[in-house]
C-alpha cells in the first residue's frame, strides 16, 4: 500500500538526489514531505497522476505524485 | 555576420530618412546583442538631460545573436529607451515572433530616432523600408490595429503598436505584439507614442548565416531534447506563469490590497488549475518554445479574449486589487492591452488610490463620483479606460504613476506607493523576503523582478537572512538571467526545465563562430549592468543610494493577515544588503561604479 | 508514412519550421518550410496547422517528373530536375506545395524527415500510417 513521490529539481537535494521515493498510502502529501525533510513551502505544485492536488490530498495506493519547485519565477 | 542579421536600421521620424549601416563586429564582441546593444546606443547616442518624451530620446529594438534560430525559445526581443516614468534607463522584453522577423529581414536593431508631426507607421519588408500615414490607425486600441495591419499587410508580417495610452503620453504605456504579448514596463510604448509612430510591421524572407552548419543543428537538437526530457515540461506546459499563484499565496508573496498583505483569502479562484479550466483556449508560444507559458484565454462573460492572464496580471490586477474571478482579471487584462497600459503599473497605480480611497485621502470628490473600494471590479474597468485617456481628475492623477500621484497626493500616501526608482513593484510581496527585496531595490529599470529572481533561494536559506551569500546569489542571477535577454532567448528553459546552462555554449559557438563561456557571457552582464548605473547617475544629478530604497512598507508596516502576518524587513537589514551589494559589486557607499570597476569592465572612458 | 498534424496541441511556436528549412535548404528561414502554421487570431483564438498527406497528386501533375518517391516513401523535389512550371503547387489539395520567386528557384514539399517532429514541444505532429481511402 504505497504511492510514488517523484522529485524535481533542487527538492532531490532534500532526499540525497533521490529522484523518486516509496511512501506509505495514507498520510497527506504534506505529511509525506514531512517525513522526508522536505520543505513543505519550496513546493510550488503538487501533481497526483498529472492532476493538480493540494497538500492536504491523502495519498491513495497506487499513486504516482510528481513535488515541483520553482527556480526562477516569471 | 554569423549569428546576426548585420545591420543597424536608423528611421528618422522627423525627417524621414532611413539608413542601415553593418553592425559593428566590436559592438557584438563587447555587448552581443539585446538589451546589451540598447544600453550601450542608448548611453552613447541619446544626449544627457533629454525629454523622454522629446525628439532627442530614441527607442532602439534589438534582437540577439540566438534569436530567430532552432534555439528553445530564440523569441526575446528588448526595447530600449529613456523611460518617462523613471527618467532613467528602460528595457522592455517581449516575447512573440517579433525579434525572429527583425534577423529574417537582416537587422539586428531598429533605432527610432526623432518625432513625426503626423502618426505614421514603419513598414518594414526585406529591404522595402516605407513610412506610411497612420491618421486612421490613431486612437484605435492595440489588439485592433494589430488585425487591422495583419490584414492589410499579411500573415507573414509581424507587427508591434501602441494604444491610446501610449499616444495621449500615459508614462507606462506598453508596446504590443502578437495579440496580447507586450514590451510592457517602464514607457516604451510613450516614447513610441511620442515619435507619432503608432506600428511598426516588419517581414523578412533571409535566411541567418551560422558558422558551423552541423554542429548548430547538433547543439540546438539537443537543447530541444533536454527541454522534451524534462519532467517539468508537462506541468509548465499546462499552467505556464499561472503555476506560481497558489504558492505565492502560501509563502505569503502574492500581493493583495496593494501589498497589505502576502496572502489572499478569497484568491483560491484565481489559482492556475481554475484558470486553466475555466478560460484557457489554447496555449499560445514565442518563437522556438517547446514549453509555451502562454495562455490564451476566453472571457464569455464579456465576449472577449486575451493572452494571458499570466502570473504578474493576476498579481497585480487580481489579488492586489482584492478581485478573486478569473473572467474578471482577465477581462482587466484585456483592457489594459487594448488601452495600452503595462497591467503591472496600471495594478499598483489602482491599488494605491483604492487604498488612499480607504483611508479618506481620496474621497468621492476627488475621484468622479467612483467608488474606490478594492473589489470593485466596474471602478477598474473605468479607470484603465480614463487613465488611457488622461480622462478627468482622477484620470490625469493616476496617469503619472504611483511615485508622482503619491507625491502630489501627499498625506503620507509615498509610504505606500509600492515603488523602487518610480517603476512599480511587480507581483511579489516582500516583506519577509530580503532577497527577493534586494533583487527589487538594485533592479536596473527600477522595481522589475526580470533581472533576479529570488524567492526560492530566500526560502532554502533562510527569509530573514541577511548575508554576503545572499547578495552574491542576487548579483549572478542579474548577470545570467539578463543575459538571456541580450542572446534573444529565454531564460525559462533554464530556470524551469533545469537545461544545463552549459548546453547554450557549443550552440552560441557554432552559430557565431565565437567560443565565449558564462564566465566571459557574465562579464558582458556585468558591462551592460554598470553602463545602466551610469546612464542613471548621468540622468539624475541626486542618483544614489536614496533611489535603491525599496517601499517604506516593506519596513515598517508587517502584514495583519496571511502567511506573512506580523513579519517584516528591519531597515538596517536592507541598509547592510545595500553595503554588501555595492561593495561586492565595487560600487562605493552611495551606489556609484569606482573608477577601478570601470576600467576592470572597459568602461573608464565613458566618464569625463 | 506520412506526417499527421494535431492542430489543436500547436501553440503557434514555429520551431518545425525553422527546422524543416535547415533540412530542405539548410538555411535558417521559416519561409523556406514545407509545412504552415496558420494563427487565428484575435478570435477564434487557435492554430491551424497544414502538413503534407504525401497523396503524389503533384508528383501526378509534373511534366518534368521531378517530384519522386525516396525511401521513407515521401515524394520529395529532385532540385536539379524541377524547371519551376508551378503545375504542382495548385494540384495540392492542403496548400503545402511551396514557390516562392526570390526564395528559391525551385519547388518544395515535405520529404518526411522528421526534424519537425524532433522539435516540436507540444506533440503537435507524428508519423503514421496513410490511411486505407
Amino acid at each position: 500500500m504505497t504511492a510514488q513521490i517523484k522529485l524535481l529539481g533542487i527538492l532531490k537535494s532534500y532526499v540525497g538526489n533521490q529522484s523518486q521515493i516509496e511512501v506509505n498510502a495514507g498520510n497527506t502529501v504534506r505529511e509525506a514531505m514531512r517525513a522526508l525533510n522536505i520543505p513543505s513551502e519550496l513546493v510550488a505544485l503538487v501533481l497526483v497522476n498529472n492532476t493538480p492536488q493540494t497538500k492536504e490530498y491523502c495519498l491513495q495506493a497506487g499513486d504516482v505524485v510528481m513535488l515541483m519547485a520553482v527556480v526562477g519565477g516569471g | 555576420m554569423n549569428g546576426y542579421g548585420g545591420n543597424i536600421l536608423r528611421v528618422n521620424l522627423s525627417t524621414g530618412k532611413i539608413t542601415k549601416t553593418p553592425t559593428p563586429v566590436e559592438l557584438a564582441r563587447d555587448y552581443i546583442g539585446g538589451r546589451g546593444f540598447g544600453a550601450y546606443f542608448l548611453f552613447n547616442e541619446v544626449p544627457a538631460g533629454a525629454d523622454p518624451l522629446g525628439p532627442e530620446n530614441k527607442l532602439i529594438v534589438s534582437s540577439g545573436p540566438l534569436a530567430g534560430l532552432m534555439i528553445p525559445g530564440a523569441g526575446k526581443c528588448d526595447f530600449t529607451c529613456k523611460s518617462p516614468l523613471t527618467g532613467g534607463y528602460a528595457s522592455a522584453s517581449v516575447g512573440g515572433l517579433l525579434t525572429a522577423e527583425i534577423k529574417y529581414a537582416g537587422l539586428d536593431s531598429i533605432i527610432l530616432e526623432g518625432a513625426s508631426a503626423k502618426p505614421v507607421y514603419l513598414v518594414i519588408d526585406d529591404d522595402h523600408i516605407q513610412l506610411r500615414d497612420a491618421s486612421a490607425l490613431w486612437g484605435k486600441g492595440s489588439i485592433t490595429v494589430e488585425k487591422i495591419l495583419k490584414d492589410e499587410l499579411g500573415e507573414e508580417f509581424q507587427i508591434a503598436c501602441i494604444g491610446p495610452a501610449g499616444e495621449n503620453g500615459v508614462p507606462y504605456a506598453h508596446i504590443n505584439h502578437d495579440y496580447g504579448r507586450q514590451a510592457g514596463r517602464g514607457g516604451v510604448g510613450t516614447v513610441m507614442g511620442a515619435k507619432k509612430l503608432k506600428a511598426f510591421a516588419i517581414r523578412g524572407t533571409r535566411a541567418i548565416p551560422v558558422a558551423d552548419l552541423d554542429a548548430y543543428r547538433q547543439a540546438g537538437m539537443a537543447l530541444y531534447k533536454a527541454c522534451k526530457d524534462s519532467e517539468g515540461l508537462g506541468p509548465w506546459q499546462n499552467l505556464g506563469t499561472t503555476m506560481v499563484v497558489s504558492w505565492c499565496d502560501e509563502i505569503g508573496a502574492l500581493p493583495t490590497r496593494n501589498f497589505a498583505a502576502g496572502s489572499f483569502a478569497e484568491g483560491k479562484t484565481l489559482y492556475g488549475p481554475v484558470i486553466r479550466e475555466q478560460i484557457v483556449i489554447t496555449d499560445k508560444g514565442c518563437f522556438g518554445c517547446p514549453s509555451p507559458c502562454g495562455k490564451y484565454s476566453r472571457m464569455k462573460r464579456y465576449g472577449t479574449r486575451v493572452e494571458g492572464p499570466e502570473y504578474e496580471t493576476i498579481g497585480m490586477v487580481g489579488s492586489n486589487l482584492g478581485i478573486a474571478d478569473a473572467q474578471d482579471v482577465a477581462q482587466i487584462n484585456f483592457l489594459c492591452d487594448e488601452w495600452g497600459v503595462d497591467t503591472i503599473s496600471a495594478g499598483s497605480t489602482i491599488a494605491w488610490a483604492m487604498e488612499c480611497y480607504e483611508k479618506g485621502i481620496l474621497t468621492p470628490a476627488d475621484t468622479d463620483g467612483l467608488e474606490l473600494k478594492f473589489g470593485n471590479v466596474p471602478a477598474v474597468f473605468t479607470l484603465i479606460e480614463k487613465i488611457a485617456k488622461r480622462e478627468g481628475n482622477l484620470g490625469a492623477l493616476l496617469a503619472e504613476g504611483t511615485k508622482r500621484a503619491a507625491q502630489k497626493i501627499g498625506k503620507g500616501s509615498e509610504q505606500f506607493a509600492i515603488q523602487v526608482k518610480g517603476m512599480e513593484q511587480s507581483a511579489y510581496a516582500t516583506h519577509n523576503a530580503t532577497a527577493m527585496l534586494l533583487a527589487y531595490m538594485t533592479a536596473d529599470v527600477g522595481a522589475h523582478h526580470n533581472r533576479a529572481w529570488a524567492i526560492t533561494y530566500d526560502l532554502q536559506v533562510g527569509r530573514e537572512l541577511v548575508g554576503a551569500d545572499k547578495v552574491a546569489r542576487v548579483i549572478w542571477l542579474q548577470h545570467v538571467r539578463p543575459m538571456f535577454d541580450t542572446l534573444g532567448a529565454c531564460r525559462l528553459q533554464w530556470v524551469e526545465l533545469n537545461i544545463d546552462l552549459e548546453m547554450y555554449i557549443p550552440a552560441l559557438e557554432a552559430i557565431t563562430g565565437v567560443k565565449r563561456s558564462w564566465q566571459d557571457l557574465e562579464l558582458v552582464s556585468e558591462r551592460i549592468w554598470n553602463l545602466t548605473r551610469l546612464y542613471w547617475a548621468r540622468e539624475h544629478k541626486d542618483f544614489g543610494r536614496a533611489w535603491d530604497m525599496p517601499s517604506p512598507r516593506f519596513y515598517t508596516e508587517p502584514p495583519k493577515t496571511g502567511t506573512t502576518a506580523g513579519q517584516i524587513t528591519k531597515l538596517e537589514d536592507v541598509e547592510r544588503m545595500l553595503d554588501m551589494y555595492y561593495a561586492q559589486r565595487g560600487w562605493d557607499a552611495n551606489g556609484l561604479p569606482k573608477p577601478e570597476t570601470l576600467e576592470r569592465l572597459g568602461l573608464a572612458n565613458l566618464v569625463a | 508514412m506520412r506526417l499527421y498534424a494535431d492542430s489543436a496541441r500547436c501553440s503557434g511556436c514555429r520551431a518545425c519550421l525553422v527546422a524543416c528549412s535547415l533540412n530542405l535548404f539548410q538555411e535558417n528561414n521559416p519561409k523556406k518550410a514545407a509545412l504552415t502554421i496558420l494563427p487565428h487570431f484575435p478570435a477564434p483564438g487557435v492554430y491551424e496547422v497544414k502538413v503534407c498527406t504525401q497523396c503524389g497528386e503533384c508528383a501526378a501533375v509534373c511534366p518534368t517528373n521531378a517530384i519522386k518517391q525516396n525511401a521513407r516513401g515521401a515524394y520529395y523535389v529532385e532540385f536539379a530536375e524541377c524547371t519551376l512550371c508551378e503545375a504542382c503547387v495548385p494540384a495540392c489539395p492542403e496548400n503545402v506545395m511551396f514557390v516562392r520567386a526570390g526564395l528559391a528557384d525551385v519547388a518544395w514539399k515535405c520529404d518526411l524527415c522528421g526534424d519537425c517532429i524532433a522539435v516540436c514541444g507540444t506533440n503537435v505532429l507524428r508519423l503514421g500510417e496513410i490511411a486505407a481511402a
